[in-house]
């Protein structure tokens, strides 16, 4: 294929990964990865470098809006970020001398986790602030979630220790697969440490952002950051994941992921496939 | 931050017309296949290329400046949260902001 088709079908795909990973909840970047190396053969620390250039690009849009709202939790963000940016350091790094094929199993058998952590929905149980742990309340990280009628109500904080732990491995995986690793992040702060779902998404939304910077800094560094494909996939899944926020209240949007939910677990075993050949 | 993300994202459109206009009829890079890892790993030369127009071939270095500047959104929140704590006096937030800081100051310089 040649140049200016090659990028305008590299921006196809990824618009189409922008907007599934807006309608079915997972992230743009962790669906544009197996297309980009399935679809155009493109080498697959170049396709991780790209994709955390969109998970960048989209996190930081969504972020913006969920601040304004204040449902996010600044303090629970950036406590939790000390781990995530490690493990996205030490990711990165090992991204860099794991063996592709390697790195295509791991992909694969994390995006079919993925799957099946945004399949199984808990009944959410929420905390009171007194009942936090207690180096929640040393830190001040219960906060208040705005309601839709315009009252307030408190929240706690548990398991801060291992939520912290949790959040290192989510880092690692993002930096070693170059995906916002979303999922992870709101198992980690919903299940282990108990925050309500609301908050737990609009906070994973700033981390993802952050996490991806602290690997994308490695990719840049051993050159896996190539201009001519960052730039249509990250402006691909920007605008797929803007329109795709958009159709979610007027898609029938139950029966598209468990369409999308099944095509993706396919993708996720053709990477293993791959990686094993 | 939505004014970053667009500015960034404007720039890294004309920046990659500009390299498709320059580029038009060629076969992608071969190393997007290979994984042979050079292009543009010090900030500041890259910097320093997109302004050298004599370089032809070299023009993805407009796109290049637009991703940078999207990769440098997040440290910024993070940079302006500290600030806002530090504000607040709260010590050990800005505390905190600081060490997210620094940890991505490193992945950036390694």
């Amino acid at each position: 294929m040649t140049e200016p088709f090659f990028d305008i079908a590299v921006g196809a795909a990824s618009f189409v990964a922008g907007l599934l990973g807006a309608l079915i909840g997972l992230g743009g970047g962790i669906i544009v990865t197996p297309l980009l190396v399935l679809l155009f053969g493109i080498d697959l620390r170049y396709a991780m470098g790209a994709a955390l250039c969109s998970v960048i690009a989209t996190s930081s849009g969504a972020a913006a809006a969920y601040l304004r709202d204040g449902i996010s939790n600044m303090r629970i963000g950036l406590f939790l970020c000390i781990a995530t940016t490690i493990g996205a350091i030490c990711g990165a790094l090992l991204a860099t001398v794991l063996d592709q094929s390697v790195l295509a199993i791991v992909f694969g058998v994390s995006l079919l986790a993925t799957v099946f952590l945004s399949l199984r929905k808990k009944p959410e149980s929420r905390l009171l602030p007194e009942d936090s742990d207690p180096l929640a309340l040393k830190l001040d990280l219960p906060d208040e979630l705005p309601e839709q009628d315009g009252t307030k109500s408190p929240y706690g904080v548990a398991g801060l220790v291992p939520g912290f732990c949790v959040m290192w491995v989510a880092g690692v995986l993002s930096g070693l697969l170059g995906i916002g690793s979303g999922a992870f992040k709101v198992l980690a702060m919903d299940q282990i440490m108990r925050i309500p779902f609301k908050v737990t998404t609009a906070t994973s939304n700033f981390m993802i952002g952050v996490t991806a910077a602290a690997s994308v800094g490695i990719y840049l560094k051993k050159g896996y950051l190539d201009p001519a494909l960052v730039s249509p996939v990250a402006l691909g899944v920007l605008a797929g994941a803007f329109v795709g926020a958009k159709l979610l209240a007027v898609a029938p949007v139950r029966v598209l992921r468990v369409i999308f939910l099944t095509a993706v677990s396919i993708i996720a075993v053709q990477m293993i496939l791959k990686g094993l050949h | 931050m939505i004014v970053g993300t667009m500015i960034s994202a404007s720039l890294i459109a004309v920046g990659l017309v500009w390299y498709l206009s320059a580029h038009a009829g060629q076969s992608p890079g071969d190393h997007l296949f290979s994984g042979e890892p050079k292009y543009f790993s010090d900030p500041i030369d890259m910097v320093r290329r997109a302004f050298d127009f004599r370089a032809i071939g070299e023009r993805r270095s407009i796109a290049m400046i637009g991703i940078f500047l999207l990769l440098l959104n997040p440290p910024a929140r993070v940079l302006l949260a500290g600030a806002g704590y530090l504000l607040e006096k709260n010590r050990v937030y800005a505390l905190i902001s600081g060490v997210v800081f620094v940890v991505l100051a490193i992945s950036f310089f390694w």
